[in-house]
């Protein structure tokens, strides 16, 4: 049953109101009851004395004296007899002793009436005696019946305040442990919705779209639950995630810097890309005290190639080139074009031999694997001229510009050849 | 918790159901008169059976017999009238009163024959008198005669089992009797227009009492059981009245009219007080005055009275010295 959170309170101070209802009811009831039971009290105390009065009557007086006036014996009977016409409201056991208590009193009357009836003229003094002591008996028992009903009475008071003491502490115990049983139950459904509420609007602002779950189920946090889960249906929809978002941002700035370190037609490193991974390598190199060696390619009678064949056989033949030099370097060498048909191969931890050694491959791949066009193989050269990194170079550009210097010398001394600058002492 | 709380109070309650006191088996004397109405009740509602006796009754026809029952051991318990017990106190009888159940203002009368024309005590001088000797009937007669001066050597004294009083009158062997009910009532049904019934109301209160020897401790416990089936029934006949009335007629096969007849004279209570002690003494006293006994001396009437199972069951209905 789905109970609204204003129903459980509802139903909670509702729950406190009877409690207290009833406490309050109970009070009035026993306060009720005592005071019925004192009043009974008081009513047997009061026969209690009325008896004791008219016994000391008897006692005293010389009832069968002639001259014995029966006045006061019967304003304290009467007296007697009004107090017992004048009983509080009695239980059954009490109605019991005030039946005997009426008709003892009935005997009593009816033995003085007797007694008094020529004041026994006839009668001897044993039967006097005797009848004086039936009349005190009979006082007794009006006596001991008033006793009786004095001591129910305060048995009465005694049991009424000792079972409402129980009943109010047993009310109160159990209405404290529901009242807190109420309170905790209501606090922690709202303390729990809460925090699946909260969890739900992080786990979103994390861009982690998911449904509020609630563990108990209220009105109030059910439509809550329900808005949030619609609204967080729409958002997942025309929102795509942060994550996701990084990623394909990650993804596209790797592409476009490839695209910006890559030369277009050749697929190999551009320009840029040369600079930034050669300086790298010349300030290690610098630092480690290193060797580092640069080849600088150049394709002979690119322009005559570019005019008889074309400019796409032209782009084909770079690529081809690229793909050779590829081929021959080895995995921490870096090939990059240059510009035009030059390239440049930088070779970290390569000496003069190594770069001579490299450049020679490469060329003897390209003079093995010429370009075929409409069936006619053509081939090309390289002019290479290689320097590598010493004391008099300062920068890069030095660098370059002395393998630079090495393929022009490499072009005059008539192409298709590997020129060192500075000379290597071999030679 | 709350389920904790309920077995556990079911555990306590089964636990003293099952926690029994053993049964004692016990025999009562009583007399068959709607005055035992309270055992009557509590054996047909099974008030006895809450207690620690399982009880028999032996009816016997007033509480002279029952009280010669007790003494002579046939019996654990009787029901005798106060005037029982002061005649039997005189002489010094091992026998003590355990509580007083009941009391009648009006359960013995003084029936005359019409013919007789026996208008007050005065006119029974010299005439034949019924009456059961040692008991509530041969006191009455005294004190009223007393009341006019006479005394049972002024009548002609005829002593009859109670039972058999009316076939004495209806024998024209006496000319007055003195029985208590429910024979006063079976002579008024037949001997109707025959006899007349004597206003005596108020004149003489009996009360029946529970008896046995003088008790000890585990005579005072079954005393103490008895005792609280009586206060159940009690309780029971102040509630259901018109139950109670059906049970008595039952048991001592009466008719609902006698039941109402002698209903509103009694009063089922009880109590164990001062007035018992003084009835009883005052009868005691009387008896020896007028020579109704051969006993000379009033014993102390306290010896008869043990109030140790009262004092246990109903503390409140107790009001004797101590």
């Amino acid at each position: 049953m789905n109970i609204s959170l204003l129903q459980r309170i509802f139903f909670f101070t509702l729950s406190c109101c009877l409690l207290f209802v009833l406490l309050l009811g109970s009070v009035i009831w026993s306060s009720q009851a005592i005071e019925l039971a004192f009043s009974r009290n008081n009513y047997a105390q009061q026969l209690t004395n009325q008896t004791n009065t008219l016994k000391q009557l008897v006692a005293n007086d010389n009832i069968y004296d002639s001259n014995y006036s029966i006045n006061d014996w019967q304003s304290l009977e009467l007296k007697l007899t009004a107090l017992l016409k004048s009983s509080p409201k009695l239980t059954d056991q009490q109605l019991t002793i005030q039946n005997s208590l009426q008709s003892q009193n009935e005997s009593l009357k009816n033995l003085f009436t007797l007694i008094n009836k020529n004041k026994l003229k006839n009668a001897s003094e044993v039967i006097k005696t005797h009848l004086k002591a039936k009349l005190m008996t009979q006082l007794e028992a009006i006596r001991s019946d008033a006793l009786h009903l004095s001591a129910i009475a305060q048995k009465d008071i005694y049991n009424t305040i000792k079972n409402q003491a129980i009943f109010i502490i047993t009310v109160s115990a159990v209405s404290i442990l529901a009242l807190l049983f109420g309170a905790f139950t209501l606090t922690s459904i709202v303390r729990k919705s809460l925090n699946e509420v909260k969890h739900a609007f992080e786990k979103n602002h994390s861009g982690d779209y998911q449904n509020i779950q609630l563990s108990h189920h209220s009105k109030e946090f059910d439509s809550i639950a329900i808005a949030f889960n619609a609204m967080n249906e729409k958002l997942s929809e025309s929102t795509v995630s942060l994550t996701v978002m990084k990623k394909i941002v990650e993804e596209r700035t790797h592409v476009l810097e490839l695209l910006s370190k890559t030369d277009p037609l050749t697929q190999v490193a551009n320009r840029r890309a040369l600079f930034e991974r050669a300086s790298m390598e010349f300030s290690r190199a610098k630092r480690s005290k290193n060797k580092l060696t640069l080849l600088l390619l150049d394709c002979d009678f690119f322009k005559h190639v570019n005019d008889e064949f074309g400019h796409l056989f032209g782009d084909e033949l770079l690529i081809h080139i690229c793909n050779i030099c590829s081929q021959e370097i080895r995995d921490i060498d870096f090939l990059a074009r240059y510009g035009g048909e030059e390239f440049i191969i930088v070779l970290p931890n390569c000496d003069i031999a190594g770069g001579i050694e490299t450049a020679n491959r490469i060329q003897n791949s390209l003079a093995k694997h010429c370009v075929t066009l409409d069936g006619k193989e053509v081939c090309v050269t390289l002019s290479i001229g290689i320097s590598m990194l010493s004391e008099r170079h300062k920068n890069l550009d030095q660098l370059i510009n002395d393998a630079d210097k090495a393929m022009y010398l490499a072009k005059e001394k008539g192409r298709n050849r590997i020129e060192v600058l500075p000379a290597p002492n071999l030679h | 918790m709350l389920i904790v709380f309920i077995s556990a109070v079911w555990l306590y309650s089964n636990f003293e159901s099952h926690w029994q006191q053993p049964k004692y088996p016990l025999m009562i004397a009583v007399s068959k008169t709607p005055l035992s109405t309270p055992f009557y009740v509590a054996k047909a509602i099974g008030a006895f059976d809450e207690t620690c006796v399982s009880v028999k009754f032996d009816e016997v026809v007033g509480g002279q017999r029952a009280f010669a029952k007790v003494m002579n051991g046939d019996v654990d318990f009787g029901t005798s009238s106060d005037s029982v017990i002061a005649f039997q106190s005189l002489a010094n009888k091992a026998f003590v009163t355990h509580a007083m159940f009941v009391q009648s203002d009006n359960d013995v009368k003084l029936i005359t024959r019409t013919s007789a024309k026996i208008n007050s005590t005065m006119d029974l001088k010299g005439k034949r008198v019924g009456v059961t000797q040692g008991t509530a009937s041969e006191y009455f007669l005294s004190t009223l005669l007393a009341l006019e001066g006479l005394t049972i050597e002024d009548v002609e004294l005829h002593h009859y089992k109670p039972e058999q009083l009316m076939n004495g009158f209806i024998n024209n062997d006496i000319d007055a009797f003195v029985p208590w009910e429910p024979f006063g009532f079976q002579s008024d049904q037949l001997l109707n227009g025959q006899i007349k019934i004597h206003n005596t109301k108020s004149l003489n209160s009996l009360s029946f009492n529970l008896i046995s020897v003088t008790a000890d401790n585990l005579l005072v416990e079954k005393a103490k059981c008895v005792i609280q089936g009586l206060s159940i029934a009690i309780d029971y006949i102040a509630s259901h009245p018109s139950e109670s009335k059906q049970i008595v007629m039952n048991e001592l096969k009466l008719s609902a009219k006698f039941i109402d007849w002698v209903w509103s004279d009694y009063i089922f209570k009880l109590g164990l007080n001062q007035s018992l002690m003084l009835s009883v003494e005052s009868q005691a006293i009387w008896a020896v005055a007028t020579q109704m006994t051969q006993f000379n001396e009033v014993p102390n009437i306290e010896h008869f009275i043990d109030s140790r199972a009262m004092l246990q069951v109903m503390p409140n209905a107790v009001n004797i010295p101590q």
